[in-house]
């Protein structure tokens, strides 16, 4: 049941992708309601693939590496609505959703594959995992707004306006979305990182000292905490902290979905040692 | 100045639309077409031929009252003069317009004879269309045509010259107008320097509300930039000259603040868009200026319209992260983009217009055969009423009941008949097709004209 929830999903994903085009090429003032509609409709069949899941489970699926990535997948759609409803930026689906595509289609590609991952259980595992999604979700919706900031400063820079200038919206507007999606990630990549450390010390007894991702993370988290204060001083107003969100952002899916493969305590998939 | 001719005055007790109620007036669609515009004739021609609004009333019921000409549509504006009529007979329309408009003008329209473009049916639909949808303006996608042929529309139906298939067609003009407008962006992208400048500040800006303009220099050019940034919601102004009073005087028709030549640089890190237009020799405002009122305005972006010649602002300052200057090619650049722009846009309104004269010219044909089919269907109930009132004696016998099942034999067997003949005169796909059909259908069934 729930593979074929995640496939009719991705399908309608994908649909909404492609009818979506022809209004940001015709420079409508909104999406067509069937490009809506079917993006609407894979988010609902998408969040019945994860429920599905979960009551298989009897968990948040978010404790192997697909499922995360579908979750992600899930929240990202979600999020692309609501910044939708709230700035109307029609653009906004051609750089979010094929990511969006992606990320559902990794994540459907195993998604049947349950590994019960051990000692995964427990509400502090929960609100770390499921914050760190929330993190990873606003930071990635900083990375969009850094993109489509750096695309309309070069169009405004060059002073040849071409196809991007028409349809993209203002710096300020992406200047916006970028500062408040910052801070709504940052928030929920604190507070995973914290959770994580408690749940991890009870846990592990002390042992994750080295475990590769928990380092990953903290660069990760470091990035972004002096891309925020930098905000105070200005110096990376505009187009260096949309630079440096773009970083922090690939530094952060190296750290989610590279190293999970490394990583002994967070290996979603076989754990290859026995210390658990 | 007198509107209108002469004969004009004394008759305008008698009606404009004699004879027109005996005719079904939804069956006649022969729309001509004669118009003189920017594209045929320069504007010392044009402005000979206009009719202004204020005799537009006079000139559209002397139009109507003429005995070829069915309906009638106006439409002056500075750019055009065109009369679209509803005629009886294409010749006898075509000379009844000539004569409308030498009537008009009091003089001889020979000279002006090649100055002037005729359409017919179809193509006159399509010229009205694309007239309305701002397609053949002088400047593509400007917006005050529609209103142009709304006022014109309205005109023309006060003056009881629309009252069927042309009233019909320029509704759906305006309609097709309105859908160009709701689906396309041909009329978005600014094609005026000025309004590229308060363009390029929304592109930056998004909303203009509680932004601050500062003008250095007083010209015609920045304060119509001025003023246009004002209208978009801009609110502090500060104006700077280097003769104070005329930076008094600026500031006071914006509600602004003057402020001394000298204090220049103290103003200028609290200004969001910048207009320069002073006649300074050099630059006025060079790199390490604009370096140091960034870091004042912690890197808050910065946008100057340079209109001077020579340039006030170094083009240097452009290379600052969140500092963004345009002089006046730069903005003259962009205006060439945006008509392009249009360009790109009016091909997609080219295929919006041309569905919806298709649609309309379907919906207009329907009209026009709606009274032979209602003659077709009088015609046979007459028949089917005769005989059986020829019968009734000898189906006098029958039951109340059994006389309706004759009834509804009888009616039954009509409908089969009309079926395909007025399943035919509706789909009929071309005008001329269906004419011929029409006429062949009238004859074989014996309906009168």
């Amino acid at each position: 049941m729930q593979p074929i929830l995640s496939w009719c999903a991705l399908a309608l994903y994908g649909l909404g992708i492609l009818l979506a085009l022809p209004s940001v090429i015709r420079r409508r003032p909104s999406l067509s309601s069937s490009a809506l509609g079917a993006l609407g409709l894979g988010l609902l069949f998408h969040g019945a693939a994860l429920a599905a899941q979960a009551v298989a489970l009897g968990s948040l699926p978010i404790t192997d590496v697909h499922s995360a990535v579908s979750f992600f997948a899930f929240d990202a759609t979600l999020a692309f609505f609501l910044v939708y409803l709230r700035y109307r930026i029609t653009s906004l689906g051609v750089f979010m959703l094929p990511f969006v595509f992606v990320l559902t289609l990794a994540g459907t590609l195993r998604g049947s594959h349950d590994s019960d991952a051990g000692g995964f259980h427990g509400g502090w595992l929960l609100i770390h995992t499921g914050s760190m999604i929330l993190g990873y979700t606003g930071l990635f919706l900083t990375a969009v707004a850094a993109i489509m900031y750096l695309i309309q400063e070069r169009e405004l820079k060059s002073k040849q306006p071409r196809a991007f200038y028409y349809r993209l919206p203002s710096l300020e507007v992406c200047d916006s979305l970028y500062y408040r999606s910052l801070v709504f990630g940052l928030t929920f990549l604190t507070l995973g990182i914290i959770t994580g450390l408690i749940w991890a010390s009870r846990a592990w007894h002390g042992l994750w000292e080295f475990d590769p991702k928990i380092v990953a993370s903290f660069v990760t988290w470091i990035i972004y905490l002096i891309l925020f204060s930098s905000r105070w001083t200005g110096s990376w107003r505009g187009r260096r902290g949309a630079y440096v969100a773009l970083f922090g952002f690939a530094a952060m899916m190296v750290t989610f979905l590279g190293v999970s493969f490394l990583s002994g305590q967070h290996g979603l998939l076989p754990n290859p040692g026995g210390r658990r | 100045m007198a509107c209108f001719p002469t004969q004009g005055a004394d008759d305008e007790s008698k009606s404009y639309g004699r004879g027109l109620e005996e005719l079904p007036r939804q069956a006649v669609m022969n729309l001509l077409l004669v118009g003189i515009s920017h594209r045929t004739a320069p504007v010392e021609i044009r402005e000979r031929m206009h009719i202004p609004a204020s005799c537009l009333s006079r000139a559209l019921q002397d139009l109507a009252r003429r005995e070829e000409i069915l309906e009638g549509l106006i439409l002056s504006t500075c750019n055009r003069v065109e009369v679209l009529a509803n005629v009886r007979d294409y010749d006898e329309g075509a000379r009844a317009l000539r004569q409308f408009l030498a009537d008009y003008h009091r003089f001889d329209l020979a000279p002006y004879e090649h100055y002037l473009y005729w359409r017919r049916q179809e193509e006159a639909l399509r010229h009205l269309f694309r007239v309305a949808a701002s397609l053949d303006s002088m400047i593509l996608g400007e917006p005050q045509i529609l209103g142009q042929v709304k006022q014109a529309f309205q005109a023309a139906r006060e003056a009881g010259a629309l009252h069927g298939t042309l009233e019909e067609a320029v509704n759906q003009a305006l309609a097709a107008a309105r859908r160009v407008r709701r689906e396309t962006a041909l009329g978005t992208a600014a094609v005026s320097v000025s309004y590229a400048a308060v363009e390029l500040a929304r592109k930056i800006f998004g909303s203009l509300a509680g932004k601050t303009v500062f003008l250095v220099g007083a010209g015609k050019m920045s304060e119509l930039a001025a003023r246009h940034l004002a209208g978009a919601g801009a609110e502090a102004i500060f104006v700077t000259n280097r003769t104070y009073e005329r930076a008094q005087e600026l500031a006071e028709a914006f509600h602004g603040q003057p402020v001394s030549f000298e204090e220049l640089f103290d103003y200028l890190s609290r200004a969001d868009i910048v207009i320069t237009s002073t006649g300074a020799p050099g630059f006025l405002i060079r790199r390490e200026h604009a370096e140091q009122l960034l870091a004042t305005r912690r890197n808050r972006p910065v946008f100057f319209v340079d209109i001077a010649v020579p340039r006030d602002v170094d083009p240097a300052v452009n290379e600052l992260d969140n500092a963004f200057v345009y002089d006046i090619d730069d903005l003259q650049q962009v205006v060439a983009a945006n008509l392009r722009q249009r360009q790109r846009e009016a091909v997609w309104a080219e295929e919006i217009v041309e569905q919806e004269v298709q649609r309309t010219l379907r919906r207009l044909a329907a009209r026009q055969v709606v009274p032979t089919i209602v003659a077709l269907e009088e015609k046979l109930e007459a028949i089917r009423r005769a005989e059986t009132e020829r019968f009734r004696g000898r189906l006098s016998t029958l039951t109340a009941e059994q006389r309706e099942a004759v009834d509804a034999l009888t009616r039954g067997i009509l409908n089969k008949i009309l079926h395909g003949p007025i399943s035919e005169l509706k789909r009929g796909s071309s005008n001329v097709e269906r004419g011929t059909l029409e006429e062949l259908i009238r004859k074989i069934f014996g309906v009168e004209e």
